[in-house]
C-alpha cells in the first residue's frame, strides 16, 4: 500500500496551487457568487479564465504533447481535479468535449479531425454538444430518429436533440444521426460532427427545476454536414458512441470526493446553527453520509490505482457513478430533513443564505438520471459484472 | 499511488479460501455447528492455521512470527468469513497483538511462539474485567490464555490463566463463547490507555474483515443460484427487482473491501506515528459501519433470493446470516460507529 504521489506528481501539485491562487479573484470563492450571474454572464466568464489556465499549461493534463497537452500521468489528473475543487475553480464550460470527445478523436480520428478539434478544445476556442438524448431515445439510445440524408459531399439533417448541456452557447455538437434510412437500432447511425451556427440548427434553452437553463433542445432543419466530419465509419456510431462513452470510466472521484466533502462541512455547519447537531437522528443520519463519502474515495484511490496499472476497469465504471450519485443524492436529502421546517426557506433565521446549498440540493436530483441513470447502471451492474442473465 | 492487495498478499488470501474450499468446506462447518466437535475448534483447521502461518501474521520474526501486519491479518479475516470458519484463530491473533504490544519481554518469550504456532490458544475481551470477570469471550473455555482489562475504570490489561468458562448460548454456531472467572491475572505493563484504544481498534477491523468475507461470500452464492434458478419459465436472476438489489449489494461490499482494506493500513500508520490517530478512527469506525450494514444486508438477501429453501436448516445461508449477526454487533454496532464518526466530523 502507497498511497502517496510520486514527487514530479508533488511538484506539479505545488506549480497548479500556486496558479490557481493566483488567477482566482477571492469574489469567485464567494458562497453563491456563480448563482448570482446569469448564465451568459457566468459562461463567459468561466470561458475567459479557462484560455488562461490552458495558456498557462494546465488543460489537457493527460493528452500527450503532441496534441498540446502535458503528457502527464494519471496521478497528476488525479490532483488537477482535487486542486481545482480545492481552489474553488470554476467548472468547465466544455465538459463533453473535453472529457468525451478529445480522447475519442485520438483514439479513431482522421488527421485531419485531430488537426482541427483538439487543438481548439485545449482552449475553449470552440465549445462541444453531446448530441442523444431525442424526445423519444433517452436510456434507449438506439431509438433515436435524427435521420441524416446524403447529398453530394454532405448529409443532410433533420430532426430533435433534448436536454443538450450547453445547447445555447454550443458552436458544434457531436450528434448521433441515423443516416441509413429504414434501418434499425444500433445499426445505421453515424456520430456526425455538426456545426450549430448554421440556418438548419435552432438551440433553445430548457428551464431546468433549479431554474438555471444549462441545457436546452436542438432542432436540425435540414442542417448541412459534410460526410467527412463524421467520427469513426458512417453507418459506424454506435461503436464510435461506445468508445466515447468509456472515456468516462478513467473519470477520477476524488474532484467528487473533494467537494462533496466540503459540501458535508457545511451541511453539519447549518446543523449546528439550527442546534439539531446533537439530535442522534441527524447525527447517524450524517455519519451515514460521510462513510459512503469516504468509501468513494478509496474507491477513487482504487480506480486511480488500477488505471496508473494499465487496467481495463471495464464496467466497473457503472459502480463509480452509483457510488457517487447516490451518495451525492443522499447527502442532500439528508440537508433537507435538517433543515426541517425551514427547507426551502431563502434564509436561516439568523440570515445565513442558503440558496447556493438548495441549489445543490436541487443538481442532486439530476445525477441519478444523466450520463446512464441508476437504473440502467444497475442493469449493467447486474449483467456485465456480477452475469446475471438478460 | 498503490491502493490496492500486493501479489503475495493476494497469495496469502487465496492460500486460506483454497485450504477452506478443498478441506474445510460447509459441509465441515455445519458438523461443528450441528455440535458434532466437542470443543468447536476442529483440530485438522487449527493445526493449518498454525502451519500456514495464519496464527503467526503479525508476530514478529524473533518471536517466530512473520512479522506481517494488520493488512495481511485482514486478508485472513476476510476469507475466514468467507468460509464462515470456525475457531480461535482471531482470539489468537489479538492475544498475540496485546502482548506484542504491552507485554514484557518475558511474557513475549513465553507466549509469542506458542500463539503462533497454535500450540498455545488466545482470546480476548474488552469488556468486564480480569476480577469481576469476563462475558461471552470467544473460546474463553478453549483459550490457554486470554487478555482482558485488569479493571473496569483503570486503564490496564492482564493475562488471565486457568479461569472457570461457563459457556454462553448463542445461535451462531459457528464461533464458541464463554464467561470466564476466577483464574490468575497477571498485568501486561505497556497497556496504556491509548494502547488500549489501538488494540480494540485492530480487534474492530478484524471484525470488519469477517463481516466483509461474509457479506461477499453471500452475495456471491445467491448470484450463483439466481443465475439457474428458474421460474416463470427464465432464472429468477434475469428479474429486475433481484438483479437491481444485487447490483446495489456488489457496489456496497466492494466499498466495505475498500474500507476494510484501508483501515487496516491506517490503524498500522497511526501505530507507526506516520498518520494522524483521529484519521485512523475514523478509518476504522467507516469500516465496521459499513462492513456491519452490508453483511446484514447481504445475508438477509441470501435468505430472500433463494426464496424457501434459504429459510431452511439444511440450507447454509443461516451459518452466514447467524455470524453477521454476532458480528455486526461485537465491538460497536453501525450506531455506536457512527456516533463516532459523528463525533469525529459533525
Ligand atoms: C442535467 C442533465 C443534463 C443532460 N445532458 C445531456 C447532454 O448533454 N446530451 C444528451 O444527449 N443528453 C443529456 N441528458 C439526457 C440524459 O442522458 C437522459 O435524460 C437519460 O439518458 C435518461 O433518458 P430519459 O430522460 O429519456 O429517461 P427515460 O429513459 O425515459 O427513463 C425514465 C425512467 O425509466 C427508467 N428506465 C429506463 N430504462 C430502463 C430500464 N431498461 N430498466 C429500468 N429502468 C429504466 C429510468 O431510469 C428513469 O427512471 C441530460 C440530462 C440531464 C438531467
Amino acid at each position: 500500500m502507497d498511497l502517496t504521489f510520486t514527487a514530479a506528481e508533488e511538484e506539479f501539485r505545488s506549480e497548479l496551487r500556486s496558479w490557481l491562487s493566483a488567477n482566482i479573484p477571492q469574489e469567485w470563492t464567494r458562497p453563491g457568487f456563480w448563482e448570482s450571474l446569469d448564465d451568459d454572464e457566468s459562461f463567459r466568464l468561466r470561458r475567459d479564465w479557462e484560455r488562461d489556465k490552458a495558456d498557462a499549461g494546465f488543460a489537457g493534463i493527460q493528452w500527450p504533447t503532441e496534441y498540446g497537452g502535458r503528457g502527464g500521468t494519471p496521478g497528476m489528473k488525479a490532483i488537477y481535479d482535487e486542486e481545482m475543487v480545492r481552489a474553488h475553480a470554476p467548472r468547465t464550460v466544455n465538459p463533453l468535449g473535453l472529457t468525451f470527445l478529445a480522447p475519442t478523436v485520438m483514439a479513431i480520428g482522421t488527421d485531419a479531425q485531430k488537426k482541427e478539434i483538439i487543438g481548439p478544445l485545449l482552449r475553449n476556442e470552440v465549445v462541444w454538444c453531446q448530441g442523444f438524448s431525442e424526445p423519444g431515445a433517452g436510456s434507449d439510445l438506439a431509438a433515436l430518429s435524427t435521420k441524416g440524408v446524403r447529398d453530394g459531399d454532405d448529409f443532410v439533417v433533420n430532426g430533435q436533440k433534448v436536454w443538450t448541456t450547453n445547447a445555447v452557447h454550443g458552436d458544434k455538437i457531436f450528434t448521433m444521426v441515423r443516416t441509413e434510412a429504414g434501418s434499425e437500432k444500433h445499426r445505421g447511425i453515424s456520430m456526425l460532427l455538426i456545426d450549430m451556427d448554421q440556418p438548419g440548427v435552432t438551440a433553445r434553452p430548457l428551464r431546468q427545476m433549479s431554474g438555471a437553463s444549462e441545457f436546452g433542445e436542438v432542432f436540425f432543419d435540414d442542417a448541412r454536414v459534410a460526410a467527412a466530419d463524421c467520427l469513426g465509419e458512417i453507418g459506424d456510431g454506435w461503436r464510435t458512441a461506445m468508445l466515447l462513452l468509456s472515456f468516462e470510466r478513467g473519470a477520477s472521484g476524488i474532484s467528487q470526493y473533494t467537494e462533496f466533502r466540503r459540501q458535508y462541512d457545511e451541511i453539519a455547519a447549518v446543523a449546528r446553527t439550527l442546534g439539531r447537531d446533537t439530535d442522534p437522528v441527524v447525527r447517524d443520519d450524517l455519519a451515514r453520509v460521510l462513510t459512503e463519502l469516504e468509501c468513494l474515495k478509496l474507491h477513487s484511490m482504487h480506480v486511480l490505482t488500477q488505471v496508473e496499472q494499465g487496467r481495463d476497469l471495464g464496467f466497473e465504471a457503472s459502480m463509480t457513478k452509483l457510488q457517487w450519485s447516490e451518495a451525492f443524492q443522499d447527502l442532500w436529502e439528508v440537508y433537507d430533513r435538517i433543515l426541517g421546517e425551514h427547507a426551502t426557506l431563502d434564509t436561516l433565521p439568523d440570515g445565513t443564505d442558503l440558496r447556493p446549498l438548495h441549489g445543490q440540493a436541487m443538481w442532486s436530483r439530476s445525477v441519478t438520471i444523466w450520463g446512464g441513470s441508476s437504473q440502467v447502471q444497475r442493469n449493467i451492474t447486474a449483467e456485465r459484472v456480477l452475469g446475471l442473465p438478460r | 499511488m498503490f491502493f490496492a492487495l500486493t501479489e503475495d498478499q493476494q497469495e496469502f488470501g487465496k492460500a486460506v479460501r483454497d485450504y477452506l474450499a478443498e478441506r474445510f468446506d460447509l459441509a465441515a462447518v455445519r458438523e461443528v455447528v450441528e455440535g458434532g466437535v466437542a470443543d468447536g475448534n476442529p483440530a485438522s483447521l487449527w493445526a493449518a492455521a498454525g502451519e500456514q502461518g495464519w496464527l503467526a501474521v503479525t508476530v514478529g520474526e524473533e518471536h517466530d512470527g512473520l512479522g506481517l501486519g494488520l493488512v495481511e491479518a485482514q486478508v485472513i479475516a476476510r476469507a475466514l468469513g468467507a468460509g464462515v470458519a470456525p475457531g480461535p484463530w482471531r482470539g489468537t491473533v489479538l492475544a498475540a497483538e496485546a502482548i506484542r504490544l504491552a507485554g514484557s519481554d518475558e511474557q513475549r518469550r513465553a507466549w509469542l511462539p506458542k500463539l503462533a504456532a497454535g500450540e498455545a490458544v488466545g482470546a480476548v475481551s474488552h469488556r468486564g474485567d480480569v476480577a469481576g470477570g469476563l462475558p461471552a469471550v470467544e473460546y474463553g473455555a478453549e483459550a490457554d490464555v486470554v487478555v482482558g482489562p485488569s479493571d473496569p475504570d483503570l486503564a490496564g490489561l492482564s493475562l488471565l490463566t486457568g479461569a472457570t468458562a461457563t459457556p454462553v448460548g448463542s445461535y451462531d454456531g459457528t464461533t464458541r463463547l464463554a464467561s470466564l472467572s476466577g483464574g490468575t491475572a497477571e498485568a501486561l505493563p505497556g497497556a496504556t490507555v491509548e494502547l488500549q484504544k489501538q488494540l480494540t481498534d485492530r480487534a474492530t477491523v478484524l471484525v470488519a474483515a469477517d463481516l466483509v468475507g461474509i457479506a461477499r461470500e453471500a452475495l456471491t452464492r445467491t448470484v450463483a443460484y439466481d443465475r439457474d434458478r428458474e421460474q416463470f419459465g427464465v432464472p429468477v436472476g434475469s428479474f429486475q427487482a433481484i438483479k437491481h438489489a444485487l447490483a446495489d449489494l456488489h457496489v456496497g461490499v466492494t466499498m466495505a473491501e475498500h474500507a476494510s482494506l484501508y483501515a487496516a493500513h491506517a490503524a498500522d500508520s497511526a501505530a507507526a506515528g506516520v498518520l494522524d490517530p483521529a484519521e485512523a478512527d475514523l478509518a476504522v469506525s467507516v469500516a465496521k459501519a459499513k462492513a456491519s450494514e452490508v453483511a446484514l444486508q447481504a445475508t438477509a438477501a441470501m435468505i430472500q433470493y433463494h426464496g424457501g429453501i434459504g429459510y431452511t436448516w439444511e440450507h447454509e445461508a443461516h451459518f452466514f446470516y447467524k455470524r453477521a449477526k454476532r458480528l455486526a454487533g461485537q465491538y460497536g454496532d453501525v450506531a455506536v460507529h457512527r456516533e463516532r464518526i459523528a463525533t469525529l466530523t459533525v
